[in-house]
C-alpha cells in the first residue's frame, strides 16, 4: 500500500505535537564556574536536591577544556576566553564528580545536591 | 505518572502505519544524538552485515561505511562518508559518498527534551541516484535511562531510480550502567524494515581528550519484508 508523499510532514508534525507539552523552562538557579590555570573555582559546587540548575562556566586560560562528567551525563567544550552554558539536574542527593577532559589530573571538582 | 513520562516512546509506533511503502529502504542504520562538541574530530566505521533467506541478492550482504567528521562550531558538525558494498559471491565496491551536517538546536538538558536536525546528502554511483534526508533528532533523560528519537524524511531522484519519499524511524532506550558498557534496545521503522533488538553502547577513554566509542548489535527483522537479522557494528576514535 502506498500512501502519499506528505506523510513524512505529517510524521514531523505529529511528534513536535506531541513532545512541545513537554518543554518548560521555567526559572531557575544559575550558578557560575570558573577555569583558571586549568582549576575548577570552586572545586565544589553546591545545588539544591531535585532542581534543575544553569551553570555557566566561565574559561579563563587560553586554551579549550571540556566539562566532563559521567555521573551528571554532561560533556562541553569551552573555548579558552570563553564562557559555555550547562544545565544539569534535577539530581537526587549526593556527590556527583567532574573534571576537565584536557587536564584531568588538576581540573577535578564535584556537585553536591543537598 | 511513569506512563506519561514515556507516552512519546510508546506513541512512536502509532505512527508507523502512516509511513510510506517503498522498495529500498530496509537497512539498518544507526540512532543519532542532538549533540555537538567543536573542535572535536571523528573518524568513523561501521558496518552493516544482513542475514535473509528469502532474498539470495542480499543475503550476507556486508555494507561499509567509512567516515570523518569535525565540529565546526558549539551547534555544527559535518561528516563525509564513502560507503561500500560486498555481496556474496561478488568483490568490495565502493558504492556511493555522502555528506551529513548536524545542527544541534538546544542544550543539553535545558528543556524537557533536547533537540537537533540531521541534514544528509548521498549519491550513489551504481544506481547513478541522488538521496537527501532531514532527520529530526529528540533525546531525553529519565535518570540513567535515554530515549532518543530519529524521524527522516527522504527524497531519493535520479536516473537510475524512480524518484520517491520515504520516510524512516529510529529510535533507542539506553541505560547508562557506565561508561564501557550501556545496554540498549533499538527500533528501526522504514518502507521494507520493521525491525528491534538489542545493541551495547560504550566507550574507552584514552588520554589527552581522546576516546574511542563502539556500538554492537542485532536488530531482528519482525516482517517479512525486512531482512531476518541485521548485526551492526561502529567503531568511532573522537580526538581534539
Amino acid at each position: 500500500m502506498k500512501l502519499p508523499s506528505e506523510n513524512p510532514v505529517r510524521i514531523f508534525v505529529a511528534l513536535t505535537a506531541l513532545l512541545l507539552p513537554m518543554v518548560v523552562n521555567a526559572a531557575r538557579p544559575v550558578l557560575e564556574l570558573e577555569i583558571r590555570d586549568h582549576l575548577f573555582y570552586p572545586s565544589v559546587l553546591k545545588i539544591p536536591a531535585n532542581t534543575k540548575v544553569k551553570l555557566i562556566v566561565y574559561n579563563r586560560d587560553p586554551t579549550p577544556e571540556e566539562f566532563e562528567s559521567y555521573e551528571l551525563n554532561r560533556e562541553k567544550v569551552i573555548m579558552g576566553g570563553q564562557k559555555a552554558i550547562v544545565f544539569i539536574g534535577p539530581l537526587a542527593p549526593g556527590e556527583y564528580p567532574f573534571f576537565g577532559e584536557f587536564n584531568p589530573k588538576t581540573a577535578q571538582g564535584k556537585v553536591v545536591a543537598e | 505518572m511513569y506512563m506519561c513520562r514515556f507516552r512519546w516512546l510508546l506513541s512512536l509506533p502509532l505512527l508507523l502505519p502512516s509511513l510510506p511503502v517503498l522498495a529500498d529502504g530496509n537497512l539498518v542504520d544507526r540512532v543519532y544524538d542532538p549533540y555537538v562538541q567543536p573542535l572535536e574530530t571523528e573518524i568513523e566505521w561501521r558496518t552493516l552485515r544482513l542475514r535473509d533467506t528469502d532474498d539470495p541478492s542480499r543475503d550476507r550482504q556486508w555494507l561499509h561505511r567509512l567516515g570523518i567528521g569535525y565540529g565546526f562550531s558549539e551547534r555544527f558538525f559535518g561528516e563525509i562518508y564513502g560507503i561500500g558494498e560486498r555481496r556474496p559471491d561478488e568483490s568490495f565496491e565502493l558504492e556511493a559518498v555522502e555528506l551529513e551536517g548536524k545542527w544541534q538546536l538546544t542544550e543539553q538538558g535545558e528543556y524537557a527534551a533536547d533537540w537537533g536536525m540531521l541534514f544528509e546528502l548521498e549519491r550513489e554511483f551504481g544506481a547513478n541516484a541522488w538521496e537527501a534526508s532531514a532527520t529530526l533528532i529528540a533525546a531525553r533523560e529519565w535518570g540513567r535511562w535515554v530515549g532518543t528519537a530519529n524521524v527522516a524524511a527522504i527524497y531519493e531522484w535520479g536516473s537510475g531510480v524512480v524518484d520517491e519519499s520515504e520516510s524512516e524511524v529510529r529510535a533507542q532506550a539506553r541505560y547508562r550502567w557506565s561508561p564501557v558498557f550501556e545496554p540498549a534496545l533499538e527500533l528501526y521503522a522504514a518502507e521494507d524494515l520493521l525491525g528491534v533488538g538489542p545493541v551495547i553502547v560504550g566507550a574507552w577513554r584514552l588520554s589527552g581528550g581522546r576516546q574511542l566509542r563502539w556500538e554492537a548489535g542485532i536488530i531482528q527483522g519482525l516482517t517479512d519484508e525486512s531482512p531476518d537479522q541485521s548485526l551492526r557494528l561502529l567503531l568511532e576514535y573522537e580526538f581534539f
